[in-house]
């Protein structure tokens, strides 16, 4: 197959025409552009900034997360001693794990099923429908489960944490799901054509081709739902029962009667761990292309 | 295939797990404020009655009310403020479990007992009460801060250098005040007077925040409107700080402890209720969230720099604090329109 593009841009480059090479150079250069440097600095400092300034006021000696005294563990200690935050950063990991392992199992599914299929009627309705959770402002989402859940409570008289492990698995399906449709859509059948040929059975392609070749999408789609799922604030703030309190709510909680550096300490922490998961990741994602 | 249905599967049985009845004997859910209960109480009614208590904190009264008002929260003791627990009485939220027939109820400061949110004390018990009000860095400014002209006609000194709570209630009651206007106020024309004083105010302001003691530390400000618990905090900081008592009135409030009438562990929560009046108890109170709570007696068990704290104790001069009512909703419809005018 000939992609007309590429029979294009070869021209392009062999033409001797100063003003396309002119045009060329210029796109080049595009990062060398006036302003960009500054703007790029400018960005990076309000992404930045904020993060830093938090990680060295955990080290800070005294109560406050604005005046610099000296350097200390103490909130580090503080925040290790201080049931309410392990409780808190415990139950936010048994929420995340949980929520992430359903959630990125029915994202397989639902990408598996989205794509590894002819087109059929109503597919963009279905990518609509799976991905509503991220259209839906998360207020709403929020008030409407608390509505839910407190109907379904009333009904079976259950409570516990399977229904906050339940609403945060349908707020990390899609973000589980997309990462794993664009590589299913990127994957091209033929290998599994060419398994399939070689008389292996459906499941076999699944075990063999398919599955290792989606494997980084699910990863990548996981670690999203996981970190999405530590974040929530709005939603769990209003399923949660009693001793769900995930460590976002914690903190949140803390601000009517003043932050201490000790929230700084959790977030430092907090913050490690999620550089630690994203490196993991990277170097697997370097590895499989080596 | 079957290993990811078989994964599947476990994981679903692990969260029915999970989800399955949690209510054993000797249980108490508390759902309070963050960082207002003291672990130490805690651990002494738990030692105390061997019961197994689960704390949950909330940032707002109107968060806690969405979820009760849903139902089946588990939470046995909420603490709502003083007009939030009189809008929970009238919707039945509550439970009437009479903590003016328990045996500690003798304990309970009479100046507590007869207020407007809870008359007789059928329904709810003082956890901690306070002032709003506003604190000044006495260095910047030397003139008398005991008024409110210094948030609404600005001396040169404070001029951008005020930070005001994000709050519309207070904001607007304080503003009521300096004008000596009713509180819960539908007079179009002190609306008008109050809403023009002030955008002009305003000007002189440089922030509206909740995080006073953060804004007030870092320098960032020179006057806050603040709670007096956190003016004690900030002073620690920066001992410049005094907080005032303005002439005009300030705010009075009070957060009580109180049991859900779909309390899952009723008795334990009237247990709850009756150990708080304890003086020794509430002073634990206070020790940790660093207000007053209306036990008479608990003064002896408070730490020193709690006991004279000029921010705890109120000076005999200075006018008897507001508690405010909830105001009737075409009054807040009014106010939310001020409110939206001012933000703006």
């Amino acid at each position: 197959m000939v992609d007309p593009r590429n029979t294009q841009a070869p021209t392009t480059v062999a033409s001797s025409d100063p003003v396309a090479r002119k045009r060329r150079s210029k796109m080049k250069d595009l990062r060398k552009q006036p302003g960009f440097d500054t703007m790029a600095w400018i960005c990076l400092f309000f992404l930045y900034g904020p993060i830093v300034m938090l990680v060295v006021f955990s080290f800070n000696d005294n109560r406050s997360v604005v005046i610099w005294t000296e350097f200390s563990l103490r909130w580090y200690v503080a925040a290790f001693e201080n049931d309410g935050i392990r409780k808190a950063t415990l139950v936010s990991l048994q929420v995340a794990t949980v929520s992430t392992i359903l959630a990125t199992t029915f994202a397989t599914m639902a990408a598996l099923a989205t794509t590894r299929v002819r087109p059929f009627k109503g597919q963009t309705l279905a990518y609509a429908v799976i991905n509503q959770p991220l259209m839906v402002p998360e207020i709403v989402t929020a008030v409407a489960t608390l509505a839910f859940f407190g109907i379904i409570k009333q009904i079976f008289n259950i409570n516990g944490i399977g229904f906050l492990m339940l609403a945060h698995t349908v707020f990390c399906i899609p973000f589980a799901y997309m990462p794993i449709r664009a590589r299913l859509e990127d994957m091209n059948l033929t290998l599994e054509q060419a398994a399939a040929d070689l008389y292996a059975t459906p499941v076999q392609v699944f075990r063999k081709v398919t599955m290792p070749l989606m494997a980084p999408g699910i990863v990548a789609g996981g670690m999203l739902a996981f970190v999405v799922s530590l974040d929530d604030v709005i939603i769990t703030l209003l399923v949660a029962g009693p001793g769900e309190t995930t460590l976002p709510v914690y903190i949140l909680g803390q601000i009517r009667r003043g932050i201490t550096p000790e929230i700084n300490a959790v977030s430092t922490v907090l913050l490690g761990l999620s550089v630690v998961l994203v490196s993991i990741f990277f170097l697997i994602g370097n590895k499989k292309r080596a | 295939m079957t290993k990811t249905t078989h994964s599947m599967a476990a994981t679903l049985a692990a969260a029915v797990a999970f989800a399955g009845p949690a209510w054993a004997e000797g249980e108490l859910n508390i759902y309070n404020w963050g960082n207002y209960t003291n672990p130490k109480l805690i651990e002494k009614f738990e030692a105390k009655f061997d019961i197994e208590v689960n704390l949950d904190g909330y940032d707002s009264n109107e968060i806690m009310l969405a979820k009760v008002r849903e139902g089946n929260t588990g939470y046995d003791i909420v603490v709502p403020s003083d007009s939030t627990v009189a809008i929970m009485i009238e919707q039945g939220l509550l439970a009437e479990v009479k903590p003016n027939e328990m045996e500690n109820f003798k304990n309970m400061d009479p100046k507590w007992v007869d207020v407007y949110w809870d008359a007789g004390r059928n329904y709810s018990v003082p956890w901690q009460w306070g002032t709003t009000a506003f604190t000044v860095d006495t260095e910047v400014y030397g003139g008398d801060i005991d008024t409110l002209a210094l948030l609404f006609d600005t001396p040169d000194e404070l001029k951008g250098r005020i930070n005001m709570l994000s709050d519309m209630g207070e904001v607007i009651n304080a503003a009521l005040r300096y004008k000596g206007y009713d509180r819960c106020n539908s007079n179009n024309e002190e609306l008008r007077d109050i809403t023009e004083m002030l955008i002009e105010a305003k000007e002189d302001w440089r922030t509206m925040d909740y995080a006073t003691i953060e804004k007030l530390t870092s320098g960032d400000v020179d006057l806050s409107q603040t709670w007096n618990g956190a003016a004690m905090r900030a002073r620690e900081q920066r001992p410049s700080l005094v907080y005032a008592y303005p002439v005009e009135g300030f705010t009075g409030w009070m957060d009580n402890a109180a049991v859900l009438a779909e309390a899952p562990n009723m008795e334990n929560a009237k247990l709850f209720l009756n150990f708080i009046m304890i003086p020794e108890n509430a002073a634990l109170i206070s020790d940790f969230a660093k207000y007053a709570n209306g036990i008479t007696g608990s003064e002896e068990f408070m730490s020193e720099d709690l006991k004279t704290a000029p921010e705890i104790v109120m000076p005999a001069s200075a006018p008897a604090p507001d508690f405010v009512k909830p105001c009737p909703q075409e009054v807040t419809d009014m106010y939310n329109r001020i409110w939206t005018k001012l933000k703006q």
